[in-house]
């Protein structure tokens, strides 16, 4: 292929393509990000990724490139247990049900959507036998004052944390300035140019 | 940053019938009140459709652009601009995954959508079949179409669709990078030699075109029009997002001492709007189907991309997957 960048006339020539396979893109995993100490993690969005693995590193590529950030956690989409979305002035609590206890617990990470349009927020952790138990055993421990709209359960076990050597991670950011606006003034060289052409 | 000019897929005038008439009614209460829809809510078919089409165009639209721009990186003047023009590059392809990521939540895998860019069933952004000849046609981009992109994106973040506006959001708090940074290149050339100047003048004029085409052809206020903006879906008319931007950017490219090739080109101090030589929409239409100087090169670097990665993520593919929708 002849082009104006010699690396795509470096390309070599392959055959016709077929559509993607299903899958083609791995699986999702939904992204959670802690901006700052004390702040809690908040859902961001998604990433395609082979494992819990390579979705934690693409999670840090695809949204801590700029903004501070000291920790982040991944999961897969399907571990996510998600209550009925509410409307109004109902709260997604009051859907939830009394579930009977069961054995075998395991701890699960609960979140709130505090407002439609924003994103959950992590509200703290629950023990139960279920997902179903989890949302129950979060309505005694967890429930606030404020309006739910929407509840998610998450099984701790399914969780990619920030380890303390990921921490390295986010050293590099203050190194790399010229990727803020701020690094671009181009102020001074513009009114010293306006000046000399008025002058002329 | 790119999106922009969406073309909208005209409306069947059956489209509407067919659905709940109560549903349909909370749904546009909700928009009313000025509330987000969010995925696991009721929509109305139409609106599900022209949502995936925009949204898609508009990631497909930062994968093609971060090539014309791409072309420059092995020969950006200095380490500085190498440096910042990868970095721009890098920002615009995780824009596009923040997009795709929106339009997955409305139901269409992006298997599917990476093969309908690479067929050509899907477009995008049709500026970017234009070639980039010169460093000063690259610092028109980072400068000039980034621009008019961020007056359609900050337009399009206070739509009614809760992941969409959210990718936006995130999407303009990284422009402000790039359009400081294109605006620094285009005033280090504007007071470099006459040759740069001319350089830079060169690029205007074989850019300026294809800018006036970015917005999409006039629109005049159609029924259709009419049911996208009352959804939230489009948010101005693409004549107002051209003269927004008209009215923030000429006086600039003036100020440093260029000529924008069009003699009409003027603010009518009675309508307070520009007046222009109206864009050839016949060449508009002929590049956007697909015979524009770069369309073949734009979509074979993406095909031979997916052919050349194909046996790697054959080799990462595990069985266990499933494929789940996003949540939000």
């Amino acid at each position: 292929m002849k082009s104006l960048d010699p690396r795509v006339s470096r390309l070599p020539e392959t055959g016709n393509s077929s559509p993607k396979v299903p899958l083609d893109q791995f699986g999702t995993f939904e992204v959670f990000v802690q901006p700052k100490e004390g702040k809690p993690f908040q859902h961001e969005g998604i990433v395609h990724a082979p494992n819990l693995e390579m979705a934690y590193v693409l999670a840090k590529e695809a949204f801590t490139r700029r903004f501070t950030c000291i920790s982040i956690f991944v999961t897969e989409t399907r571990n996510v247990y998600v209550s009925a979305l509410t409307d109004g002035d109902e709260d997604a609590y009051d859907h939830v049900t009394k579930v009977a206890s069961t054995s075998g617990k395991e701890t699960f990470e609960i979140f709130h959507l505090l407002k439609r349009g924003k994103q959950h927020q992590h509200v703290g952790k629950v023990e139960a036998g279920s997902h179903n138990e989890a949302l129950w055993v979060a309505s005694q421990q967890l429930r606030g004052n404020k309006q739910v709209f929407n509840i998610w359960a998450i099984k701790t076990s399914g969780i990619r944390f920030t380890k303390q050597e990921d921490l390295d991670l986010w050293n590099t950011l203050g190194e790399k300035k010229f990727r803020d606006a701020a690094a671009y003034k181009g102020g001074d060289k513009l009114k010293s140019f306006l000046e000399k052409t008025a002058q002329q | 940053m790119y999106g922009g000019g969406n073309t909208f897929e005209g409306i069947k005038s059956d489209e509407l019938t067919g659905e709940d008439p109560v549903k349909l009614a909370e749904f546009e209460a909700r928009i009313e009140r000025g509330e987000k829809i969010e995925p696991s809510d009721w929509m109305p078919k139409l609106y599900r459709k022209q949502l995936i089409r925009m949204i898609e165009q508009h990631a497909h639209s930062e994968i093609i652009g971060a090539l014309p721009e791409g072309t420059w990186i092995t020969r950006a003047p200095g380490f500085k601009r190498k440096m910042a023009l990868m970095a721009k590059v890098q920002d615009e392809v995780g824009h596009g995954q923040l997009l795709y990521s929106a339009a997955e939540t409305l139901g269409k895998s992006r298997e599917a959508m990476i093969d309908d860019l690479i067929n050509g069933k899907s477009k995008y952004s049709n500026i970017f079949n234009y070639p980039t000849f010169t460093w000063a046609d690259c610092c028109f981009i980072s400068w000039l179409v980034d621009a008019g992109a961020i007056v359609n994106q900050l337009a399009n973040a206070k739509g009614s669709y809760g992941p969409y506006c959210r990718a936006l959001d995130r999407i303009c708090a990284e422009e402000s990078f790039h359009l400081k940074y294109g605006h620094h290149c285009v005033i280090y050339l504007a007071s470099g030699t006459q040759k740069q100047r001319d350089m830079f003048q060169e690029a205007l004029n074989r850019w300026w075109p294809p800018m006036m085409h970015f917005f999409g052809p006039s629109d005049k206020i159609s029924v259709h029009t009419e049911i996208l903006m009352k959804w939230k879906v489009k948010m101005g008319t693409n004549d107002d997002m051209r003269n927004q931007f008209l009215d923030m950017y000429v006086p600039k490219i003036w100020e440093l001492g260029f000529t924008i090739p069009d003699p009409n080109l003027k603010k009518n101090t009675e309508t307070g709007r520009w007046d222009y030589t109206e864009p050839d929409w016949e060449e508009f239409k002929r590049v956007i189907n697909g015979d524009g100087p770069c369309n073949s090169e734009r979509l074979e670097v993406r095909r031979i991309a997916e052919e050349r990665g194909r046996w790697v993520r054959e080799a990462l593919r595990t069985a266990k997957t499933e494929y789940v929708t996003p949540l939000a």
